[in-house]
């Protein structure tokens, strides 16, 4: 059942303020997600990620661009087309959930098939199949205030799935759950729309959640995809300083490119110092460029082989428990580091050494 | 006060050294229980002994002797009285009826469509609750007697047959209608408002059209509001005097209010007769208030929302004109037309109008009436006395709620829960069966408080203070607690804590529940009616007798000075506490 979606280049302006100001809150954003593939769009808030969603579901008129679902047109606002959500056959979870208030969980699971006119007996066993789905079969008959926001949420899950739709939205789910339900939500969510096969796209502001949910990732930023990729290769090869600050990349080492060997190049950095990093697409001999680094990438003494290897003063340890964060003083800047363990090896005032092996080093335009 | 107040900190603070002052807080909360029975139970309890009784009690004094439920179930089954119980359930069953449709769907065309000017609409559409009801039916009575309204006259000199008539149960039904729809706009409107958007969008995405979405999802979840409101417009039409006093008197349709008057102006007054009206009016309200608790706390629809969100307004394209248009109808009807009715029957020499040019012709105009009405001494010393006792039960209500709502919400003191119910008890009483009640307490009482301003200052108290208590409790709860704990870890006393701390920052809501207190006794009919003496005659019941002596002129031009001190009263409540005043302005008719 499940289907490919098209997105191209969806534009949505808004206007705001006095004067107006036209922005635009989606910004020619095209992609594809295939049948069967969750594609999780991760951004700060206000990048756009929801608003695209919601012309996906029909909720927002985009002002230009296309949505097709399963070969299907169903917005194109200068063909005059935009099919209503109602007829969409789409799937959506809600971040406050949405779970109607004044009836039970299976009347709630149920309201989809009724207004498709589902025949009772097909109708009532697609609402327990659904409820053994998200494991919330015995509690079919419960008013759904009485729920938990968890089970709340997997109602709200059951509900969107129980008709099969040919895609399913997820618009930051888990974001109104406590910390440890949403790992465990988390999980499972996968599980459940991987069991069904669903085409799912997925929001949220939460890096763990997208790599953990997603089979692709992107990332979004004052209402452009900056990049579109699987988690894997967002996090080893963003494709801009921006997307690798945004999934941890905290560390920027400003410096000049002395070199271009093609992949990889030096840059002059701090003292004099060179260093071997990979080169982002539009960095230029002689210019400007700052160097990304993970704090989790930076390898501690012992290092004894490989490029890029530096003397480092431990400038402060912030002992955190499962690990331990150091504030190292390299390369003329200060640089964090992260060890991993319950151990912390180094004390505050020791002098290490340090490699920075050139495959995490990603030197972007400065 | 001092000493007690500072007594139920103790309370707090089981473990100090002062432990063996233990009973200091049991002396405040009894001092409280003493002056709520005094205020709300000795009142009650007196009316009910009034409607089990048949000895006169201006005459024989209190008896207990002949207590009987015999005595009230022969007035209960007496047929003027079934008569009168009927006409105000059909009056105010009528009347709740036509506030639901015009209250929700304009609650529907502010909140939820694209209709321009909307903010106006809404602000407009609450006009009619501050106008007293007396002042509505006599602006009523102006523009649609069947003889000489404004309306049939105009429809005469068009050559229409057609009479508006409201002097008939249809024409109260109306007036209650277009003058209690702001309530059910008020409730429907914050329910529509906070619900949550995405209810809706689940449904349309769940593929339910719009209507089916309205009926399922929309619908239903509005109805508690729906419901609470309906009976609460109820109750407060049923507890109206002026109205039915004004449009049902002259077609002889008598209601509960107008028919417990009628009881104790008779010669001899049969004040058990009333008592005993006054307790089945005062059972029906009850029964109302207790049915509305229930709704708003039986189901809680309230659900999680992570984001703030805006209503869905709906694109009603051309078809937004219609919407504006409607609107603008109703802001004629109720609010327009009325004014002008007063402003030319006030200004003009007679009301009577030749043709539609005389109506602008400007020589009929003049000031007569208002110098006839200041002429009057009566007039005067009626606003003056209205302003006494407002200022004796703004400064009398203020403290005793603001003592209440303290120990409430803030104090650990015994017995705050029975307080928090006598406080209560008055929601369920109509000002009317107060008046009633305060008759009973104190007519037999030699030198007692009888035809003095403090029996109508206490009634109004007692009347207003579910209303005060609750807009001051609201107030205190918004002062964060550790605020008075700092206060007291740096060494105040529990009274220094609170004249230092909680009363600055408590003020703007202990000032703004004064002067709507203030405003609420001047305006205040009902109880007065029973309560007032030649020296204490106050506005509202002045102008009740301008009406009863048939002069329109100097009706109107009271009128239109009594709105005019509420109008400069009420901006200046509002101004003090951005818009809290007009919620309970409303509630009590």
């Amino acid at each position: 059942m499940s289907s490919e979606l098209h997105v191209d280049q969806l534009r949505k302006v808004f206007t705001t303020g006095k004067p107006p100001v036209e922005k635009a809150a989606v910004d020619n954003v095209t992609f594809t997600i295939a049948a069967g593939e969750i594609v999780v769009l991760l951004g700060p808030s206000g990048c756009g990620k929801t608003t695209t969603l919601r012309c996906v579901a029909g909720l927002e008129h985009p002002t230009s661009g296309q949505i097709r679902i399963g070969g299907t047109m169903y917005t194109d606002p200068q063909a005059g087309v935009l099919v209503p959500p109602r007829n969409r056959n789409l799937g959506m979870v809600f971040q406050s959930y949405a779970v109607w208030p004044h009836m039970t969980v299976r009347q709630n699971v149920a309201y989809p098939l009724k207004a498709r006119g589902t025949p009772k007996a097909e109708l009532e066993k697609a609402v327990m199949q659904a409820l053994d789905l998200v494991e919330l079969a015995s509690y079919a008959d419960r008013p759904v205030t009485q729920l938990s926001g968890g089970q709340m949420q997997r109602v709200a899950l059951a509900r969107s799935m129980v008709y099969q739709p040919q895609i399913l939205l997820l618009d930051e789910p888990l974001s109104n759950l406590d910390a440890q339900l949403r790992l465990r939500l988390r999980d499972d969510l996968r599980q459940i729309i991987k069991r069904v096969g669903l085409t799912a796209l997925y929001v949220t502001h939460d890096q763990t959640e997208a790599v953990v949910l997603g089979d692709r990732i992107g990332v979004m930023r004052d209402g452009k995809l900056l990049q579109l990729d699987t988690p894997r290769e967002i996090y080893n090869h963003p494709a801009d300083l921006f997307v690798a600050g945004f999934t941890g990349a905290s560390n920027v080492i400003e410096g000049r490119l002395v070199s271009n060997d093609g992949a990889f190049g030096t840059v002059a950095v701090g003292d004099n110092q060179r260093l071997t990093a990979r080169l982002a697409a539009g960095v230029k001999v002689d210019a400007a460029v700052k160097i990304a680094l993970r704090a989790d990438n930076v390898l501690m003494a012992p290092v004894t082989e490989g490029p890029n290897r530096f003397r480092a003063t431990i400038d402060a340890q912030h002992y955190q428990g499962t690990q331990t964060v150091y504030q190292l003083g390299l390369l003329g800047a200060r640089i964090e580091a992260m060890e991993v363990g319950s151990s912390a090896r180094f004390e505050q005032g020791a002098t290490i050494e340090v490699g920075l092996p050139p495959e995490i080093c990603w030197a972007y335009p400065g | 006060m001092n000493a007690q107040a500072s007594s139920h900190a103790i309370g707090a603070m089981k473990t100090t050294a002062r432990q063996e002052r233990a009973w200091m807080p049991w002396t405040w909360s009894g001092m409280l229980l003493i002056v709520l029975a005094f205020l709300v139970l000795y009142p009650t309890a007196m009316l009910l002994i009034g409607a089990l009784t048949t000895t006169n009690p201006v005459v024989e004094g209190y008896k207990l002797s002949d207590l009987s439920i015999g005595n009230f179930l022969t007035v209960a089954a007496n047929q003027n009285v079934a008569y009168a119980l009927m006409n105000s359930m059909i009056a105010c069953g009528g009347g709740t009826v036509v506030a639901l449709v015009i209250g929700l769907s304009f609650a529907w065309v502010v909140v939820r469509t694209n209709t321009p000017c909307k903010g106006l609409i809404a602000s407009a559409g609450m006009l009619p609750l501050f106008v007293p009801p007396l002042v509505a039916g006599v602006a009523w009575a102006i523009l649609g007697s069947p003889k000489t309204g404004l309306i049939n006259l105009v429809l005469a000199k068009l050559g229409i047959d057609f009479r508006f008539d409201l002097y008939s149960m249809s024409g109260m039904i109306f007036v209650f209608g277009i003058y209690y729809a702001p309530y059910v706009y008020m409730f429907t409107a914050a329910a529509l408002r906070n619900m949550d958007p995405s209810l809706e969008e689940a449904a349309e995405i769940s593929g339910a059209s719009a209507a089916r979405t309205m009926a399922t999802v929309t619908f239903p979840l509005i109805l508690p509001a729906i419901i609470s409101s309906m009976l609460l417009s109820f109750v407060v039409m049923l507890g109206i005097y002026g109205i039915p006093a004004v449009l049902g008197a002259p077609a002889n349709i008598p209601v509960l209010t107008t028919y417990i008057f009628a009881l104790t102006a008779w010669s001899p007054p049969l004040y058990n007769t009333a008592a005993a009206v006054a307790v089945i009016l005062m059972m029906v309200t009850g029964l109302m208030v207790y049915a509305q608790q229930k709704v708003l706390t039986g189901r809680s629809f309230t659900t999680v929302a992570g984001k703030a969100f805006r209503p869905r307004s709906l694109n009603l394209g051309p078809w937004r004109f219609l919407t504006l248009g409607l609107a603008i109808v109703y802001l004629l009807v109720v609010v327009v037309l009325p004014s002008i009715a007063l402003i030319i029957a006030a200004f003009r020499k007679f009301l009577f109008i030749r043709d539609i040019p005389a109506i602008f012709d400007m020589k009929q105009y003049g000031w007569q009436h208002f110098i006839k009405m200041f002429d009057n001494p009566l007039t005067v010393q009626s606003m003056i006395n209205s302003m006494k006792v407002g200022l004796i039960t703004a400064v009398v209500g203020g403290i005793l709620s603001f003592a209440i709502g303290y120990t409430i919400t803030r104090s650990q003191a015994p017995a705050r829960r029975t307080i928090d119910m006598i406080t209560t008890i008055p929601v369920a009483i109509p000002g009317l069966v107060i008046g009633v009640a305060y008759l009973w307490a104190w007519i037999g009482l030699p030198g007692g408080l009888y035809g003095t301003f403090w029996i109508l200052a206490l009634a109004f108290v007692a009347r207003f203070l579910p209303d005060t208590v609750k807009a001051l409790s609201t107030s205190l709860m918004q002062i964060h607690r550790e605020l008075e704990e700092a206060a007291w870890i740096c060494g105040r006393s529990l009274f220094g804590t609170i004249t230092s701390v909680v009363l600055p920052l408590a003020r703007p809501g202990v000032v703004a529940a004064m002067t709507l207190l203030f405003i609420l006794s001047i305006r205040e009919l009902g109880s007065s009616l029973f309560l007032y003496s030649s020296g204490t005659m106050v506005m509202a019941v002045q102008l009740l007798g301008y009406y009863e002596g048939g002069n329109i002129g100097i009706t109107a031009a009271f009128s239109l000075v009594q709105m005019v001190l509420l109008a400069v009263l009420i901006s200046f409540t509002n101004y003090l506490s951005r818009g809290a005043a007009q919620g309970s302005v409303g509630r009590s008719g």
